[in-house]
């Protein structure tokens, strides 16, 4: 005879009142508060991972973001002249004020960065794809008004890097087109005044952008209800069975939360107490003009861009226009990578290519930190830049042989199976070559002659120089011979691999065997 | 019923009241904790310190119990390596936050 669901419960409670008196008290607040009813889908075990938590846990730095920003509004007044000083009130008057800055400071940061590794984690596994595109759209939308928050958010203090930085960035949306310009100026600025734009961006901070971000949060929640946990890139087959198991939300998942939430908040406290914030003197036009203005640190790969010289002035439209590129590139992401594997093996080439966007944005971040104010020419520009990209391709490449043995720069379900395998035996019949691949190897060996071309130039010139005395140059020179030697490195190797088909380098030069792979 | 269930009925148990000792402990280090955070005099700099260690303590007890409880929830063990970590890193909290006082 089957038991039915009634039996179930029953015999549920009854070994629940059995057991110890952990479980016991558990089952009495269950039973009260229904917390095991299944309101929310169970979770898979191998999603208990950092990893997989890091939009929640950015979550949670925007509830505490909210618990101390609301202490902070009893005594925060929005008005330039009382700005500063009810600020300075909260520092020197309030008990635990300094730890209470710190906090909202340092949270605001970690859920800048949390939200960064959230979408770069998903980049990295392809989270975007099917059927999850809107989810990502949505995330993405989350992101800028995580950044609106930490824009509007600066101003606030009324301090002299505050404001000098604020008014950088306003004055930047000029070079936008008009009507966007205008438009854009007039609703974080207001009439002008100074009092109009600190209460716009007091408006914006506590009103607007947190009804925003959880109108979008709740919309996120129910597409991941609906959706669920991504499933590993290799496929969840891959798993061992007691790593697929579903676990419930509760009391699993959610104690897992909770120590994720504990522990992170230690650790801000822990960062608050030995990096304690102090308050920079307060804005005044006089002290502004000997400032000089630099954004906080998520906006410092932007200005550095904004830094080049080719940006500047006429160029400075060009600029913005790049990175409202890169970020519209962000935002449909999944409507342009529209490969169907998620297999990292696979990806090569958008695994390296987000491995040279964090690379970039970490670089210009701390250059930009270690030059404000300093204009960049072109040259130590597309050194710089370019001499990264290369360096993570090349990284890339060799981690990509290392790892997995060959190369696949494109995914099987977009025709790569016409790349000829170095491995496979010489009488094997040879396909087509993909006519991608050939457009994409090109391309590279046409930026690796330009580059080179550039390298050359560059160290005539520092030769030149140093035989005619000037001895300052040894630093530059030697950074363009190791550029200089990196294009030739990847130009050989680009030579090679056009001459798969023929295999006339291959068999001379073992030591460049990479190919490939099927 | 087998040997092996009992055994493993047995282990179980003991598991139960090790956890039960464990969580009762980190209760107490926890409410020690907030006690001495909110008595702590708040207008100092020090003071501040104080406090944000002695949160510090309340919210690594507070993930040591969750740690602890989901253990048993789902392995049915606790692993000790957490736990010592957990308890070393309270220690030194402790004395930090004593040492201001």
């Amino acid at each position: 005879m089957e038991a039915t669901g009634e039996d179930s419960q029953q015999e549920g409670k009854v070994e629940n009142e059995n057991g110890g008196l952990v479980a016991r008290t558990l089952s009495w607040f269950d039973s009260r508060l229904g917390l095991s009813y299944q309101l929310l889908r169970p979770a898979p075990q191998y999603s208990i991972n950092p990893f997989y938590w890091l939009g929640a846990l950015a979550t949670i730095a925007f509830v505490i973001q909210g618990v101390t920003g609301g202490i902070m509004l009893l005594y925060y007044v929005p008005n330039p002249t009382q700005a500063y000083a009810t600020t300075q009130y909260i520092f020197q008057n309030v008990s635990n004020g300094t730890f209470l800055e710190t906090i909202h400071l340092y949270t605001a940061y970690a859920m800048i960065m949390l939200a960064f590794m959230h979408m770069m984690r998903g980049y990295f596994v392809s989270v975007h794809k099917k059927p999850r595109e809107l989810m990502w759209v949505v995330g993405m939308v989350m992101g800028f008004v995580t950044l609106g928050f930490g824009f509007t958010g600066y101003l606030l203090p009324w301090t002299i890097v505050s404001k000098s930085a604020t008014d950088v960035g306003i004055g930047m949306m000029g070079a936008l087109p008009q009507p966007l310009a205008s438009s854009l100026t007039f609703l974080i600025v207001g009439s002008g005044t100074d009092s109009g734009e600190l209460l716009r961006f007091y408006d914006l901070h506590v009103f607007v952008l947190p009804a925003v971000l959880l109108v979008l949060l709740v919309v996120k929640m129910y597409m991941l209800e609906s959706h669920g946990v991504s499933e590993p890139t290799n496929g969840v087959e891959s798993l061992p069975p007691k790593k697929r198991r579903l676990i419930p939300i509760f009391p699993d998942v959610s104690f897992y939360l909770v120590e994720l939430a504990a522990l992170f908040g230690a650790a801000v406290i822990l960062i608050s107490v030995i990096f304690p914030l102090g308050l920079p003197p307060e804005y005044s036009a006089a002290l502004a003009g000997q400032y000089v203005a630099q954004p906080d640190w998520y906006f410092l790969w932007i200005y550095q861009i904004l830094k080049i010289s080719a940006f500047e002035e006429a160029g400075l439209p060009i600029a913005l226009s790049v990175v409202t590129l890169i970020f519209i590139a962000l935002v449909l992401l999944p409507f342009i990578d529209r490969g169907k594997t998620r297999n990292i093996r696979d990806r090569m080439m958008y695994v390296t290519l987000g491995a040279i966007f964090v690379a970039e944005v970490a670089v210009l971040a701390v250059w930009g930190y270690r030059t404000p104010g300093m204009a960049i020419t072109d040259e130590t520009a597309f050194l710089v830049l370019g001499g990264t990209a290369l360096l993570v391709t090349l990284v890339s490449v060799v981690a990509y042989r290392a790892v997995f043995g060959g190369l696949r720069v494109f995914a099987k379900s977009r025709g790569s199976q016409g790349v000829p395998s170095v491995t496979a035996s010489s009488s094997a019949p040879k396909p087509a070559p993909s006519k991608s691949a050939a457009v994409w190897t090109s391309g590279i060996f046409v930026v690796l002659l330009t580059a080179g071309a550039f390298f050359i130039g560059e160290s005539i010139n520092q030769v030149v120089s140093l035989v005619l005395g000037a001895t300052a140059v040894l630093p530059s020179l030697t950074l363009s011979l190791a550029g200089l030697s990196l294009t030739v490195v990847g130009t050989l190797y680009f030579l090679y691999r056009l001459d798969l088909g023929s295999g006339a380098i291959r068999r001379r030069v073992r030591a460049f065997e990479i190919g490939w792979k099927e | 019923m087998t040997a092996r269930q009992t055994s493993s009925e047995a282990y179980a148990v003991a598991t139960e009241r090790m956890a039960v000792r464990i969580v009762s402990l980190l209760l107490i280090v926890a409410a020690v904790s907030v006690f001495v955070l909110w008595s702590a005099n708040p207008t100092g700099s020090g003071s501040e310190t104080t406090f944000a260690l002695f949160l510090a303590v309340d919210l690594v007890a507070i993930a040591m119990i969750s740690y602890v409880e989901r253990s048993v929830s789902e392995q049915g063990s606790i692993g000790r390596a957490p736990l010592i970590a957990g308890c070393c890193f309270v220690l030194v909290l402790v004395v930090a936050g004593i040492y201001l006082l």
